[in-house]
């Protein structure tokens, strides 16, 4: 107390800086310290590591002779790198909205007082905790062309009945979509069926007073109120598209060629088992700039509403 | 019990200043109470005096003792919140001990003051209890029994009937007043509810954006409010603010009124009219003082006899709240209820002014006094 | 909610809602066949799989192609089945779940009740960790696992994954311990407790929920990686979904798939015993963050 009071008054005069300065206010600071470094050095460091290796010519080992954007134009060159950034925009596009058309789909059946609604919401989720590698693995039977489906269906009676896309390197891709929506279309129903739980009764309840029908409802009411949820959903889907990579390692190994090569699975081949780092940088900075252009938007509009709150 | 000095207190967050030099000071045993609609900045200077806060500049004194960068602990302050702030995974009794806990007490010392504080408060009963068993007016006991373990220097309540009911808020509000008498602590308590302030305090502190607008008994607040909005904030219904002229009526200042008719009423300070005649000037009036004709006044120095006409009544059993326009203004007036009062009629009432006040109505400050 | 739904009475409602029921258990059939059909499959002999189809059903129950992917199959060189590997992601997974979640608790208890100048900032920041491609740290991260000495070993994964996934416990815990209002941390101090006994005390005894959140999270998301697996693992520090894929890609002689779903099923039990369990917590932990209020 008497030191404090001693402090004082140098404290007030030093533009009001308070004067205590005992381990205890320090101690948040230094628990969250090895977060921070860990971040700093692990996120933001690495980030700029890799992007000063994509403008070098390293090779197997990192070398720091730099050949400017030389990487980046032999990347967009390159017809593997192409065809990986093509797949991943089929990929993607039709990744998201299929599930995201299956997700509302569900939620919305789900959301209709439904007996069992648990057990059919865990069947719907169970993909979800399963890995991709897994996932890759089963689907990769039940695509097989010869003794999978397409065998089924001939002892079903569909004598003429063909699927053999997972062989067919202008179809492969579309594997890949089939065995992704199944794991994550659930998730999807899970986010809205949520986001359904969490809407406004009164709402409702005012605008059935309205008249309008249970459809109406759902399209001119509910649903618009649930944009942030969309908005989430969409986010987390692109970026479950673009880090894709143990799906396609799983699935196709990339086959049949580099046909069904994703850019996750281009820059880990590049990098890592074709001893091309500096190609491998490069495409990885491609990737970041892709997942930025859809998160920075989506983090700037979520902490400014934070703000409004 | 302590004295608590509150000097020249600022506080900044980055450009905005939310304590614009906040000076305070009560004796010790007093009953402080921070007023003031929300934003005013009282629930910062409430948390700067418990040492939540570290202010910008300025000294704060409890005891003689500059605190102004102590920590928390060491201002042997305890604290009542507006949520209560019982710790939810803890039974009431170890809510209450908690404190003491820390301060390293005996275990038996400790329970011994739990089972006082409990007898104090009658929450003996609830000792084993967790806070989520416990009703609002319940927990808002025990929040109470934790500040009142250790035996602080200082209480600092922070709006701590705000979430409660109506009727609970009155019956605790006695509560407090009574534990107040009995144990002579000084206390600070925030509250925005004016009923609160005027029925508890022994002094009020009316803030308004960072400022104390007024710090004075509640009496002298009510009756000699320094400006409109103190005028405006204390009492419920809110003081009349009617623009008057002042016009010179028989050698004496005086104010025009527009009732249902034209209607002049004497002022008590004179002196004060002076530069504002042929002017406007808003005349403040409390409810009370515009009543039924009352036999007793009649031809009293201040009172004035007029027909208002009447828009909305809104009986409240003990009075009848008459709502009127005079002068444009929107006037609610206290009525005896078996006075026959109608909405559309046109009823004599009488404006008594001997407590009236008068703003400037540009600054709002009071020109009378 | 669920009161659009209320009044369901006259006929063509009932046609629609039994209209709906199928359509719900078609959906789940769907969802289901490919695990059903795993589990067929792992359950027949080589002749059965190439004699019958997907959905036929096993002669006679036949555990053997499971005790061959538990200690017998090859992945890669090795033939000692998933049951090493198995282990291996256990080794990985206990440490680095445990580790993040503690790091993920206090740094939430900071952020959100000990604010300093910059740990909102320092919180954004850490946000966009959540979302990076993790491409884009795995070569830095590889040069710096060799010089450290842990480049090929389980204390190196348990280091990746813990630095990668603290961004997601601290959102988890940050986002939770928001809710408590700072009254009471407030009201702790006043009662004269410091930083780590408010935390003890008060704090985690009433965040029992969100650290079973954050642990299912943290678990199923670490047992299931594989790109961390791959890149920073040795041979015999492999996880087990680096192991199954090797597995699976290992064609010494014939094809045997049978073998093949039974790993994949032994890979997926762990986080599919977890979801059975604890579903609730592990739907809360997928939608955290996502869905407000």
């Amino acid at each position: 107390m008497n030191k404090n009071a001693a402090n004082a008054g140098s404290g007030a005069t030093q533009a009001g800086r308070p004067a205590r300065l005992s381990l205890a206010d320090w101690m948040p600071k230094i628990v969250m310290a090895p977060t921070v470094v860990a971040a700093v050095v692990c996120i933001y460091g690495y980030m700029i590591w890799t992007a000063v290796l994509s403008f070098t010519n390293s090779r197997m080992l990192p070398s720091y002779k730099f050949v400017g954007l030389e990487q980046y134009e032999r990347l967009f060159m390159n017809d593997r790198w192409i065809v990986a950034l093509t797949n991943l925009g089929v990929f993607g596009g039709l990744f998201i909205l299929i599930c995201l058309f299956l997700g509302v789909m569900l939620a919305i059946f789900l959301d209709q007082k439904i007996r069992a609604e648990g057990a059919i919401r865990t069947i719907y989720l169970y993909p979800m905790a399963i890995s991709f590698i897994v996932t890759g693995t089963a689907w990769k039977w039940l695509l097989n062309p010869t003794n999978g489906i397409e065998k089924m269906m001939i002892e079903l009676g569909f004598e003429d009945f063909r699927f053999n896309w997972l062989s067919d390197p202008d179809m492969v891709v579309y594997c890949l979509v089939i065995a992704a929506v199944w794991q994550a279309s659930g998730f999807v129903m899970a986010l809205f069926l949520a986001g359904l739980r969490g809407v406004d009764g009164e709402m409702i309840k005012a605008a059935q007073l309205d008249g309008a029908g249970i459809i109406t409802t759902y399209r001119r009411i509910i649903l618009p109120s649930l944009k942030p949820v969309f908005f989430s959903a969409l986010v987390i889907l692109s970026h479950i598209a673009i880090k894709s990579f143990d799906l396609v390692a799983a699935l196709t190994n990339g086959g049949p060629g580099y046909s069904s090569d994703l850019p996750a699975n281009f820059m880990y081949a590049h990098a890592f088992t074709r001893s091309q780092i500096g190609l491998g940088a490069a495409s990885a900075m491609v990737m970041l700039g892709c997942v930025l252009a859809i998160l920075i938007p989506y983090l700037y509009s979520e902490l400014r509403g934070e703000r409004h709150e | 019990m302590a004295n608590l000095v509150i000097e020249n207190v600022k506080k900044r967050y980055g450009q905005t200043e939310i304590l614009k030099g906040i000076n305070i000071s009560i004796e010790a045993g007093e009953f402080l109470i921070l007023v003031g609609p929300s934003g005013c900045g009282k629930s910062t200077l409430m948390n700067s005096i418990a040492g939540l806060e570290d202010v910008s500049e300025g000294r704060i004194l409890i005891d003689n003792n500059d605190v102004t960068y102590s920590s928390p602990k060491d201002r042997d302050i305890a604290m009542v919140f507006q949520s209560y702030a019982l710790y939810p995974n803890m039974t009431v009794a170890q809510n209450i001990s908690f404190g003491l806990e820390m301060r390293k007490v005996p275990k038996d010392e400790r329970e011994a003051e739990v089972q006082r504080v409990a007898d104090m408060l009658q929450i003996g009963h609830l000792l084993k209890r967790k806070p989520a068993q416990l009703s609002g007016g319940q927990r808002q006991r025990v929040a109470m029994g934790r500040a009142l373990a250790r035996r602080p220097k200082m209480y600092l309540f922070d709006e701590p009937l705000s979430n409660l009911d109506a009727k609970l808020r009155v019956e605790m509000r006695t509560e407090i007043k009574k534990l107040h008498q009995k144990l002579g602590t000084t206390i600070v308590y925030v509250t925005h509810d004016q009923i609160e302030a005027m029925t508890l305090a022994d002094r009020i502190a009316v803030m308004k954006d960072g400022e104390v607008q007024q710090l004075g008994t509640p009496q002298e607040i009510y009756d000699n409010p320094t400006n409109l909005f103190v005028a405006g904030f204390m009492g419920s219904p809110a003081m009349n603010f009617v623009p008057a002229k002042v016009v010179e009526q028989n050698g004496a200042f005086a104010l025009e009124l527009q009732a249902s008719k034209p209607t002049v009423v004497p002022f008590p300070d004179q002196e004060s009219l002076k530069p504002y005649l042929g002017k406007e000037i808003l005349l403040g009036l409390r409810p009370e003082m515009i009543t039924e004709p009352q036999p007793h006044k009649e031809g009293a120095e201040f009172v004035v006899t007029a027909d208002i006409d009447v828009e909305v009544t809104e009986p409240m059993g003990a009075d009848t709240m008459v709502l009127t326009r005079i002068s444009e203004a929107e006037v609610n007036c206290r009525c005896n209820p078996v006075y026959p009062t109608k909405a559309g009629e046109t009823i004599a009432m009488m404006l008594d002014t001997s407590k009236a006040v008068a703003f400037d109505k540009d600054t709002g400050e009071r020109i009378d006094r | 909610m669920s009161n659009v739904a209320k009044r369901q009475t006259s006929g063509l409602d009932k046609v629609l809602r039994v209209a709906l029921y199928v359509c719900l258990l078609a959906m789940a059939a769907v969802y289901l066949a490919p695990f059903i059909v795993m589990l067929l499959t792992s359950l027949k002999d080589v002749e059965e799989i190439r004699s019958g189809t997907l959905l036929s059903l096993p002669g006679s129950i036949d555990f053997s192609a499971w005790s061959k992917a538990w200690s017998g199959a090859c992945t890669g060189s090795q033939c000692e089945g998933m049951a090493p590997y198995f282990m291996n992601s256990f080794k990985i997974v206990i440490p680095a779940v445990a580790i993040s979640t503690l790091l993920g608790a206090i740094n939430g208890y900071v952020i959100s009740h000990w604010k300093f100048r910059g740990s909102d900032f320092f919180f954004a920041a850490l946000l966009v960790g959540c979302f990076i491609p993790f491409q884009v740290i795995l070569l830095p991260m590889a040069r710096t696992l060799g010089w450290l000495g842990i480049a090929n070993t389980t204390t190196g994964l348990v280091l990746v994954h813990v630095v990668y996934g603290v961004a997601f416990t601290t959102l988890f815990f940050r986002n939770f311990y928001q809710s408590i209002p700072g009254e009471l941390i407030k009201a702790a101090r006043l009662d004269g407790a410091g930083f780590f006994t408010i935390f003890y005390r008060i704090i985690l005894p009433v965040s029992t929920p969100i650290i079973v959140v954050t642990v299912i999270w943290q678990f199923t998301q670490i047992w299931n990686d594989f790109l961390f697996g791959v890149a920073f693992s040795g041979f015999d520090t492999q996880p087990v979904t680096v192991a199954l894929n090797n597995l699976v890609n290992t064609s010494f002689g014939g094809k045997e798939y049978n073998v093949d779903m039974a790993a994949a099923i032994i890979a997926a039990l762990p986080t599919l015993l977890v979801y059975v369990l604890a579903g609730k917590y592990f739907v809360r932990g997928l939608t955290a963050g996502a869905v407000k209020g």
